[in-house]
């Protein structure tokens, strides 16, 4: 492990330099020849029947070519996210890519294409929509009562699924409890913000076949989409995998409306179609789902927790989407299956409501419950006078245990050693009781755990897991990867270079990703749920490894060895120990590849080698197991009792990663992290018009992240490098892990300062001096 | 009805005709082919499409086109001509400042302002010289620290 050339090296990110000069590969620079645009007429009413459309005036606008209405467009109903089988179990189907009802403001009703985008934008004014106002239900409760009218006819009380798993004897265990701790909490609805927005660019041949481009975490999961919605076969669409992309965290996985919108136009005109969502349609297309938490913990004197149980009511929004998966990846990973407690019980509840279309989010469910959790676990620690850390620290699993869930065991777990080890870093001695500091700013510290996550989607019914890469030696002595897994900001594409350059010994600047497309690579999962170096990192070691045993072949015959012996690197292929005899990887692949022999004393001569073919790898597989990550978030923060306003002084986040590949990339997950955490906690908030639904925060005036100025000055992260045996190279995963704790931390530190308790987010100035009878 | 422009761009005069209302950042990606600014919002929230005007940053997406005539726009595009990065771009690839990279144009743009006027900032000045760009990625602390690197340089 320690003679790694290129893993966990701080080698610079491949895409960087091309980024700062301009970054011509994003996809959002796609423009193709005659290329129309498209733009959405969207509804301004929250819950509505289509009555009529006249498109009349808008048909004689100079330069529209093509407008659909609900009568235009296919009415297959389907559920739009990326990483399920259209055939999948426990994905609710109830959209539709232009509907005769309206179930939120802001749901499109029509669609123009035209020579520009300011010329659709006109057109849309031209168009007139009749109404039928319905009666609009804007939160869980109202849409679950007595009478309310059903938003779907699929659903009863407007619940869209309602899961129940119990383990162990919950009410048995409550009764033998110590003391039990019953809680309320809930979480707002907050977006991915992702910089380049969603857009999408269609161009249809004379055939009828679509080559798309689009800014998306998931290729074959758009084209499986697109192909069910429109009633094509999926070899008709090609979706063009852009080098790399404006960001997604969990925001990009799944259909929008614009990309059949555009298929249809551009197959009627048979011209491109590029949509391009604006800021404020970005705010009402997937958000984390706002969650009500009731918990209840029964636990020991001695601070075990023996008995668990917690009711989840999601607002799913209008339609399902997201909202029947995250609700599962909550309650299970988010809830259940956290700390080590034999009796458990959860209950969810998801519901439809006239509020926008939910999404997924980095976490993806479990952020919303480890802020129950582990507040919860403060406020206990604070009422019995035990150790936050020291009860965490007892109530984890063990490395070596069975998964209390999946079909295998903590392969490698090193919760206490986050743990021990983020303390130590913070200064968590210095941690004194709430209010201690004399004069108005009160400094606090708080900290929270991620007991355990998943590394993929493994073990989990329905889902897509799989990935698959080829590696190719070209006869220069450099490598290509090719593979669908979309570095989205996450940096993959770095990573899997310093994977494949580590595996063959070639030069880490000699590995280069190829520019692919859905026809000419092997199926990924999206680049989702923390699998990225884990699972697709898998196969392109796998790739690479059969790439390399090739290339062993041939420099065996040259180096008249066994290929067993042979070891390559730094561009040499040698006899294990005789690095002085070795061979050039450029001439094995160049011998490989070519009929001539190069550079032989007496120039070049015929190829005699019995292997003759691009040296190539190829993996296409499942992961076996899904190592477990863990981590500890802790946090100082600043608090002026005058006025409420909270600052983020310093973060601590230790986490049990495997190992690490890529220094800065890794540093920068948590870095980034942190920022949407703070977020998270302190100020992000969807909001609408309690009466009609209009979305209050459509652009980053109104809805406020955290800029340099609101950041710690100071985030650390500590890898604990357990090095597991099921990781490529060791590793484990990371990016929805630091996500994760940062609210319940900043919580319980928000509470450590001043003594206040706000189980609601985002917690506002108003709700701390509220807390402090100041308000 | 488009009107005819003389546009000072990375120091190259270019006329064209635009719509009277046209933005800087329409006529620099859509017209002209820079894509180094960025749309992220267009309503002058994000940062992601800061220019040069005379040497200060501003957002492109609140600027006519129009109304710069006669001043030096500089896009991030104008930084590397000839094909070598400047000490702003070269720290932003050698901290790690930049992951999705969308937003990153907008940053080193807001940094080349900053470190004109000021050639040894705070890391509180340059927290503030940036604070009219978002990020989602990077948390700003490697950004900081790349702006930190390039004024040493």
């Amino acid at each position: 492990m320690s003679e790694a050339a290129y893993i966990g090296t701080n080698v610079r990110n491949v895409d960087a330099l091309d980024k700062v000069m301009g970054g011509r590969g994003y996809p959002v620079n796609v423009t193709l020849p005659g290329m129309l645009h498209g733009k959405l007429l969207r509804s301004d009413y929250a819950h509505a029947r289509v009555l009529s459309i006249d498109t009349t005036e808008a048909e004689k606008l100079l330069g529209v070519k093509v407008i659909l209405t609900p009568d235009d467009v296919p009415k297959k109903k389907f559920n739009p996210i990326y990483f399920m089988p259209v055939q999948g179990h426990g994905a609710n189907h109830d959209m539709e890519i232009l509907s005769d009802v309206v179930r939120y403001a802001g749901q499109p009703v029509a669609a123009v294409a035209a020579t520009s985008a300011d010329v659709a934008a006109q057109a849309l004014e031209l168009i007139d929509v009749e109404y039928e106002e319905l009666p609009a239900l804007f939160s869980p409760a109202e849409a679950m009562s007595e009478g309310a009218p059903a938003l779907h006819d699929y659903t009863q009380n407007n619940i869209a699924k309602h899961p129940f798993v119990e383990t162990g004897d919950v009410d048995a265990a409550l009764a033998e409890a110590d003391r039990v701790f019953e809680n309320s909490y809930q979480t707002q609805r907050v977006h991915t913000c992702y910089m380049e927005p969603r857009l999408v660019v269609v161009d249809a041949d004379a055939t009828g076949n679509l080559t798309v481009y689009s800014s998306n975490q998931h290729l074959f999961g758009l084209r499986e989409k697109l192909a069910f919605v429109l009633d094509i076969p999926e070899s008709k669409v090609r979706v063009v995998k852009p080098p790399y992309m404006g960001g997604g965290f969990g925001g990009k996985l799944d259909l929008g409306y614009i990309e059949p919108l555009a298929a249809l136009m551009s197959l009627r005109t048979g011209k491109p179609v590029r949509f391009e969502h604006s800021r404020v349609e970005e705010f009402i297309t997937g958000a984390r789902n706002p969650v009500g938490m009731e918990l209840k913990t029964g636990m020991k004197r001695d601070g075990t927790i023996i008995a668990r149980c917690c009711k989840s009511t999601f607002d799913a929004g209008a339609y399902a989407t997201h909202g029947s998966t995250v609700i599962m990846v909550h309650g299970l990973f988010g809830f259940m299956y956290t700390y080590n407690c034999p009796n458990r019980r959860w209950e969810g509840v998801s519901v439809h409501t006239n509020n926008m279309i939910s999404g997924g989010y980095r976490g993806y469910g479990a952020p919303q419950a480890a802020f129950a959790v582990e507040s919860q676990l403060d406020e206990i620690c604070e009422e019995m006078g035990l150790d936050p850390l020291e009860i965490r620290i007892r109530n984890t699993h063990k490395e070596g245990e069975p998964h209390p869930l999946l079909d295998q065991t903590f392969t490698t777990y090193r919760l206490e050693e986050c743990i021990r080890q983020g303390a130590e870093r913070i200064g968590w001695s210095r941690r004194t009781r709430p209010n201690s500091d004399s004069g108005t700013l009160q400094r606090g510290l708080g900290m929270s755990c991620v007991p355990t996550w998943i590394s993929n989607c493994y073990g989990q019914p329905d889902l897509y897991e799989h990935s698959g890469a080829l590696v190719k030696l070209n006869p220069d002595g450099s490598a290509d990867i090719a593979t669908a897994c979309m570095d989205i900001g996450s940096g993959q594409n770095t990573v899997f270079c310093q994977m494949v350059a580590e595996e063959l010994g070639i030069p880490f600047g000699q590995v280069r990703m190829s520019n692919v497309d859905t026809g000419n690579v092997p199926f990924d999962a999206p680049t989702h749920a923390s699998r990225g170096t884990n699972a697709a990192g898998a196969a392109i070691r796998q790739a690479a490894e059969n790439a390399r045993l090739k290339m062993f072949e041939v420099a065996a015959t040259m180096l008249e060895a066994n290929p067993r012996d042979l070891e390559s690197r730094d561009g040499k292929v040698f006899v294990k120990g005789s690095v002085d005899a070795a061979v050039s990887i450029r001439d094995v692949a160049f011998r490989a590849d070519s009929p001539l022999v190069q550079d032989t004393p007496q120039g070049p001569q015929r190829n005699s080698t019995p292997f003759r073919g691009t040296i190539i790898g190829v993996s296409s597989m499942n992961p076996k197991i899904s190592p477990v990550p863990c981590g500890a978030m802790f946090v100082e923060v600043e608090v002026d009792i005058e006025t409420g306003q909270v600052r983020v002084e310093h973060v601590v986040y230790a986490h049990d990663i495997g190992r690490v590949i890529y220094p800065q990339g890794a540093e920068g997950q948590v870095e980034g992290a942190v920022q949407q955490g703070i977020g998270y906690a302190l100020m992000e908030h969807v909001q609408f018009d309690p009466d009609t639904g209009a979305c209050l925060t459509g652009d980053f005036l109104e809805y406020k992240m955290p800029t340099a100025v609101e950041m710690p000055g100071r985030i650390e992260s500590i890898f604990i490098e357990s090095n597991d045996e099921h990781g490529p190279f060791g590793a484990k995963s990371l990016a929805e892990c630091c996500l994760i704790v940062p609210a319940p931390a900043i919580a319980n530190a928000i509470y450590n300062a001043t003594g206040v308790r706000v189980r609601e987010l985002p917690i506002t100035p108003e709700k701390i001096l509220a807390g402090l009878g100041r308000l | 009805m488009k009107q005819l422009v003389s546009l000072n761009i990375n120091a190259d005069v270019t006329e064209l005709a635009i719509e009277p209302g046209a933005t800087l950042l329409q006529v620099l990606r859509d017209e002209l082919g820079l894509v180094g600014p960025k749309r992220g919002c267009d309503t002058g929230g994000c940062g992601c499409c800061t220019v040069l005007i005379d040497g200060f940053s501003r957002y492109s997406c609140m600027t006519y086109a129009q109304s710069v005539q006669g001043h030096a726009i500089t896009t991030v595009e104008g930084l590397a001509l000839g094909g070598t990065v400047d000490a702003v771009q070269q720290a932003f690839v050698d901290e790690g400042a930049v992951q999705c990279g969308y937003c990153s144009c907008g940053f080193i743009m807001a940094a080349e302002d900053l470190l004109a006027h000021n050639d040894n900032p705070s890391e509180a000045e340059i927290r503030q010289a940036i604070a009219g760009n978002l990020c989602r990625c990077t948390g700003y602390q490697k950004i900081v620290k790349a702006i930190g690197a390039a004024a040493g340089r």
